[in-house]
């Protein structure tokens, strides 16, 4: 089972026209194993020669194929390990012509070949991986092509349900159902933002009559730009892997291109730009996704830089899987260990030797791309130079797989599955050739303007009917039967559930301003940085490892229109206003900005942040915040660090700073630390850091702006190691249990029972209207009604009414979305 | 099936026989994309020798010479050359004649006769030793990065061999932090179920004194609040315009999901993660730390059904066994928190009939020596603090280099020969393994073989294929079987 050389390879297909699957690492292949059977040698031509004409292929007489060796086995040919036994080897050694295989005039086994064969089942039967005797997978074209419209039926005219109805007339298959207005709001809404409709949206849409209102809906949710951006971050960053955190940050191996990808999205920027300035970044905003994750030590030369890149452009953008050829060339499809390597030497700076199975060949690689017919690299052009090319020549106009596979992708986001499945097989066969298609020119037509093909898709019939699920198994013979329901992301679950209690992060993550950030308004924003430590300042230099916590509280002076606060301190630190942790960071230079406007109260608040000095010696350290209210009339106030603090040192070890006691023992007065040599250049930072939190202010934080936690790493939120383009579609029992059990949720959710509560103090059947239209899209009906308020009683209580919460967030309405 | 041929049946018959058996034959269709398990070549189930498996997991490297496999000692001396210190710790016997272990592990060394010491187990040195990247290799059987995400050993038995009590998670983890501690990520990186997604993924038990909460309704909720949230769950459902879509493959899953988390949070299996159940006195033999504790909790989910429970005296950078300063006090504390656990561990096993079903490993990343970072004549950048030629100060006494030439593990019950000693390191430096060397494919190989689970059970994910030890290669250590 062992091929050892290229030139193997090109034996084994010249004998044989097979078209050999997969491999996943070159090692397997490599692997030297003398005395077993060589399958690839000494089998299959045997079989070739024999067999295949009548078995192989498109044949199975008699309903026996041996394309691979599960059909080998499933016709009980051959017991493996037992030749013995083996109803293949008795036949092809029948004395008797009449019963002996091959049949007819045929000439028999010869005996050498038999013995190998029968040595063969001895050892289990032996199969290459992915071997198989089958015609060879259909190709998909680079061009791309314009299919005809089939005409339309029963007045749908979106091109989408053209082609739809045709497929569904011509296989006999029945329509969807429609979907009801409330499920299509809710699932629209999700799909194109990431949100469940408000309560107020929700109303309107269900008493408006208009015929075009879901197309208004669809529009105005495209409209809203930010809520957009922040919904789709979460499939780009899977696509891109992207994060905030992760493995290769630490030894500062690896960079994000959130800022480049949060704007990207914001303006709609055409795919074409996109993908050239991730191929071939104009600067550094966009170069994190070709740069890969450097990862200090050795590792195989299947994960080098190059490699990385090479297998990172033609997965996301082409959904081609160039991890088999990284290290051997493919049997899965074309693609070689040379087309890896020319792809990879685009980028390498180096030359580039391949290598195959981790040995090197001495062949060196040449710059190329992998479908010359369109145009080549250069290979003699500066790197620079050659990212160009390459991006110029994914964005050809004449590229209809760069095309095909992000609608593909955008099709499955909306329906559940792709038309080509899996995703980044973009070689298999679509279930539909001619929607894929036509969806792919359409968009390269509309200038690469993914909105547009959103739009497209969501204002169809086919989108808009009811969806249903896939059982495992319907892969095979993928039949479209509507669209296939989809499990709420971690996003969309966290995001929800945040938007119930008005409990989102009062600062993100991501390092990007949701509008534009003015020289103006950093001006404006500017304060003067003043550090406090506590009284071990009067003796020169803090002490290394001293704790010191320093708060103050305040009362918004009038009608409170938002709050917003910078803060920063060394080393490491924690912010924490009215008992909750706002966040921690590292540092002087660490300033993080946050919105508390709903974190306010009315009356007194309390903002403490506590930090404890590092080093081996005594050394600066120092707090800083400054809180900025703005109010409804227009005015503001600032309030910030200085000596009216209040400060102590506290033992290193003190756990829990959100529960500390602020009310016993004795404060001093904060001291102004002057000497930290820190304030270069930081009081402008802390300017364009707070205008960057201060343009955002008024929506709360998106799951998807913060780095992975536990309960949403728990629903499916991945590790950005490697790219994902498909999150995972159930629940898990481990989910199930963190879920039933977290206390976070139920704290999100108990905010949300406080919240709903305060509206509706007297009239349970109110509370329980708006409990189904804020989290199920609908009014409930009149069985849920008295279910309900038998749970709840006559006077509410916050307990109740989060647990009826929890219950309707756990049902597979609320967390199925058809 | 068998197929019986009867030769004197027309060939007619045969042949039509032969059909219809073809006809019957399933083909089987999956989701692509989702791993399946694929029966390769050479594939051949062995007899399972344990239920189930303990990992005791060293994290941060701990060092050979000063645990398992002792060395020339030298006193610290003022003054004294790097190059003349091996172990720092003397060696004492053992109940087995010919194995001797370092000072501080007495509980151990009387119970040395229920298990295998293997002194030859061997890393690679990818280089730039990373305790992250080397626990990766470990816990999933390959060098990071991959193309793909890598299960955890845990998460393959899990898959494969499923729960061992329907009520009970089939991987926990223990003592892990994954949050606020340095090379989070790169935990999180194999503390993963990977491809096999989170059905298969542990359940993580950070603080063992807590554990009992991650299985009891959120704090504050009454058992009877509790019950009838559930019910109310359940009644909401029956409702819902979604109940016509009950027998969907998709809603189903999810009805099952809940069903089985409130079975467990139900179940009398949910007393196992609480360690307060257990009588003071045998807390106390336990109770040297949170890996300690940690032991106490594992035993009881083994008894309760559990299938891998792994035990980390816990890896933060320069804690624990990460000693790259006072090393040699370190490894005094270290000792004291695993040595009665650990014995313990298997003691109460033994007593409760457990032992020989149950695996219980005690490994670490790699070891570690005074001089030498990696192997001999490694490129490994040294990461040693102090590089000094002699050891002035105490602190500097110890082994703080990452050395991955020669490491051990122990293993007790699950079908190993008792009291047996495989492999050796060298008694000079380099110590390097200088008979049966076993590389980590190969202990993986060697503890699914003992799980039960062939070295080449392989999954096809993303059209390629992925097996429990690297490529399908591991070969196990048979001498070490009973």
């Amino acid at each position: 089972m062992i091929m050892k050389n290229v030139g193997c390879m090109a034996f084994l297909k010249e004998i044989t026209s097979i078209v050999l699957f997969f491999l996943l690492s070159g090692r397997l292949l490599c692997a030297a194993e003398t005395d077993s059977i060589d399958f690839a040698h000494q089998i299959v031509p045997i079989l070739q020669r024999h067999c295949a004409e009548c078995h192989g292929g498109e044949e199975a007489e008699g309903g026996f194929s041996i394309n691979n060796r599960r059909l080998f086995l499933e016709g009980e040919a051959a017991v493996p390990g037992n030749a013995y036994e083996s109803l293949f080897i008795e036949l092809i050694q029948d004395p008797d012509p009449e019963y002996r295989m091959p049949s007819e005039e045929k000439p028999p086994v010869p005996e050498a070949e038999v013995a190998l064969l029968k040595r063969w089942v001895d050892e289990g039967l032996p199969w290459e991986p992915g071997f198989t005797f089958g015609e060879p997978a259909y190709e998909q074209p680079l061009k791309p092509r314009l299919p005809e419209l089939p005409p339309f039926v029963k007045g749908r005219s979106n091109p989408v349900d053209r082609f739809i109805d045709a497929y569904l007339t011509e296989g006999g298959y029945p329509d969807p159902r429609p979907l009801d207005d409330s499920t299509f709001l809710r699932r629209v809404s999700m799909d194109l933002v990431g949100l469940l409709p408000t309560v107020e949206e929700t109303r309107t849409f269900l008493s408006d009559k208009s015929p075009d209102k879901r197309q208004r809906a669809i529009d105005s949710l495209l409209a809203r730009d930010i809520d957009y951006t922040e919904h789709w971050l979460t499939f780009w960053n899977d696509l891109l892997r992207n994060d905030y955190d992760g493995t290769g940050f630490i030894t500062g191996g690896r960079s994000q291109i959130s800022i480049w990808l949060y704007g990207s999205l914001k303006e709609n920027k055409p795919y074409d730009s996109m993908i050239s300035e991730l191929i071939a970044p104009p600067n550094d905003e966009s170069s994190g996704f070709i740069d890969g994750i450097k990862w200090r030590g050795v590792v195989s030369t299947g994960q080098s830089l190059p490699i990385q890149f090479a297998q990172s452009v033609s997965q996301s953008f082409l959904g081609i899987n160039l991890k088999c050829a990284s290290c051997h060339d493919s049997f899965i499809d074309q693609w070689t260990l040379a087309d890896s390597y020319n792809l990879a030497a685009v980028y390498s700076e180096e030359p580039l030797e391949l290598t195959r199975c981790d040995k090197p060949t001495g062949v060196m690689a040449k710059a190329a791309w992998l479908f010359p017919e369109i145009g080549q690299v250069d290979p003699s052009a500066p790197k620079t130079e050659r990212l160009e090319q390459l991006a110029a020549l994914f964005t050809h106009p004449q590229n209809g797989r760069v095309t095909r596979t992000i609608v593909n992708r955008l099709w499955a986001q909306f329906m559940g599955r792709g038309i080509v499945h899996p995703l980044d097989a973009m070689g298999t066969e679509p279930w539909n050739t001619d929607l894929l298609d036509w969806l792919a020119y359409d968009f390269k037509k509309n200038g690469y303007d993914i909105k547009q093909t959103l739009r497209l898709i969501t204002n169809s019939h086919a989108y808009q009917s009811q969806a249903s699920s896939l059982n495992e198994g319907d892969n095979a013979d993928y039949v479209y039967r509507g669209p296939v329901s989809k499990r709420l992301t971690a996003e969309q679950f966290v995001d929800a559930v945040w938007r119930v209690g008005n409990t989102a992060p009062a600062a993100m993550d991501a390092p990007i301003a949701r509008d534009k950030v003015s020289d103006g308004l950093v001006e404006e924003l500017s304060v003067p940085i003043t550090w406090i430590w506590g009284a071990s300042l009067d003796d020169g230099l803090p002490p290394h490892g001293e704790r010191v916590i320093a708060y103050r509280t305040f009362s918004p002076a009038k009608s409170l229109s938002s709050a917003t606060f910078v803060a920063a301190a060394d080393l490491e630190y924690e912010v924490i206003f009215n008992g909750e942790l706002i966040f921690s960071g590292r540092g002087w230079k660490d300033l993080k900005a946050g919105v508390i406007t709903s974190r306010i109260r009315p009356q007194e608040n309390c903002l403490l942040i506590g930090a404890e000095n590092a080093g081996s010696r005594p050394n600066a350290a120092g707090i800083f915040c400054a809180i900025r209210l703005e109010y409804e009339d227009g005015s503001h106030e600032v309030i910030q660090t200085d000596e009216q603090w209040l400060t102590r040192s506290i033992p290193p070890d003190t756990a829990d700073l959100t529960e500390y006691d602020l009310d016993s023992g004795d404060w001093d007065r904060a001291r102004i630390a002057n000497d930290t040599g820190w304030e270069k250049g930081t009081n402008e930072r802390a300017g364009t850091i707070l205008a960057k939190a201060y343009v955002g202010r008024d929506k709360p934080v998106r799951a998807a702006l913060v780095k992975n936690n536990s309960l949403m790493r728990a629903l499916g939120r991945p590790n950005r190691d490697q790219i994902v383009t498909s999150r995972p579609n159930e629940l898990t029992t481990l989910e199930a249990v963190d879920l039933s059990t977290s206390f976070p949720l139920i704290d999100y959710l108990r905010s949300g029972a406080g919240r709903l509560l305060e509206r509706h103090e007297k009239d349970p059947t109110s509370l329980i209207d708006d409990i189904y239209l804020t989290l199920m899209t609908r009014f409930p009906s009149k069985s849920e009604q008295r279910l309900l308020r038998g749970a709840i009683g006559r006077s509410p209580d916050s307990e109740c009414v989060t647990d009826v919460l929890w219950a309707l967030v756990m049902t597979p309405e609320f967390f199925i979305l058809r | 099936m068998k197929f019986e041929i009867d030769s004197t049946a027309p060939e007619s018959i045969v042949r039509r026989d032969f059909i219809k058996k073809l006809a019957l034959a399933s083909s089987a269709a999956w989701m692509s994309g989702v791993p399946r398990l694929v029966r390769g070549t050479g594939f051949e189930t062995p007899a399972a020798k344990a239920d189930a498996c303990i990992l005791l997991w060293m994290g941060g490297g701990m060092a050979a010479p000063e645990t398992f496999d002792p060395k020339r000692y030298a006193p610290f001396e003022k003054g004294m050359a790097v190059d003349s210190v091996l172990s720092t710790f003397p060696a004492i016997d053992t109940v087995v004649d010919d194995i001797k272990i370092c000072a501080g592990l007495e509980s151990i060394a009387r119970i040395m006769d229920r298990g295998t010491l293997i002194r030859s187990a061997v890393q690679p040195d990818l280089g730039s030793i990373l305790h992250s990247r080397h626990q990766y290799h470990w816990h999933t059987g390959y060098v990071p990065p991959q193309t793909v995400a890598c299960p955890h050993i845990g998460a393959w038995m899990a898959r494969v061999l499923g729960p061992r009590n329907e009520v009970m998670p089939p991987f926990i983890n223990i003592g892990q932090r994954l949050e606020g501690v340095g090379e989070k990520e790169e935990l999180k990186a194999f503390t993963t179920a990977g491809f096999f997604g989170s059905e298969h993924g542990p359940m993580n038990l950070p603080f063992p004194e807590q554990a009992a909460q991650s299985v009891r309704p959120p704090e504050g909720m009454s058992g009877k609040r509790f019950v009838n949230r559930n019910k109310l769950f359940r009644k909401l459902v029956d409702r819902s315009p979604h109940r016509e879509h009950a027998s969907d493959y998709q809603q189903e899953s999810l009805m099952r999901s809940m069903e089985s988390a409130y079975r467990l949070l139900n179940s009398k299996e949910r007393e196992a993660f609480d360690i307060e159940k257990e009588p003071k006195e045998i807390r106390q033999r336990y109770d040297t730390s949170r890996f300690g504790r940690g032991c106490l909790l594992a035993r009881r989910l083994v008894e309760n059904g559990a299938r891998f429970v792994e035990v980390t005296t816990e890896y933060v950078p320069f804690l624990h066994w990460d000693t790259h300063a006072g090393g040699h006090d370190t490894v005094n504390r270290m000792h004291r928190e695993i040595d009665r656990p650990i014995a313990q561990l298997v003691l109460d096993l033994e007593e409760r009939g457990l032992l020989d079903r149950t695996l219980i490993i005690v490994a670490s990343e790699f070891s570690r020596d005074a001089m030498i970072e990696g192997k001999p004549g490694s490129e490994a950048n040294d990461q040693a603090a102090f590089k000094g030629d002699f050891i002035e100060e105490e602190k500097h006494y110890g082994l703080h280099r990452h050395f991955t030439g020669g490491t051990s593990v122990a293993l007790f019950g699950g079908g190993v020969k008792k009291g047996f000693l495989y492999g050796k390191t060298a008694d000079e430096r380099p110590l390097v393994a200088v008979e049966n060397p076993v590389t980590i494919t190969d202990l993986h190989a060697t503890i699914m073989t003992a799980m039960g689970i062939s070295p080449k059970t392989e999954f096809s994910i993303e059209d390629r294929p992925f097996y429990v030890t690297e490529d399908g290669k591991g070969s196990p250590v048979r001498e070490i079987f009973a």
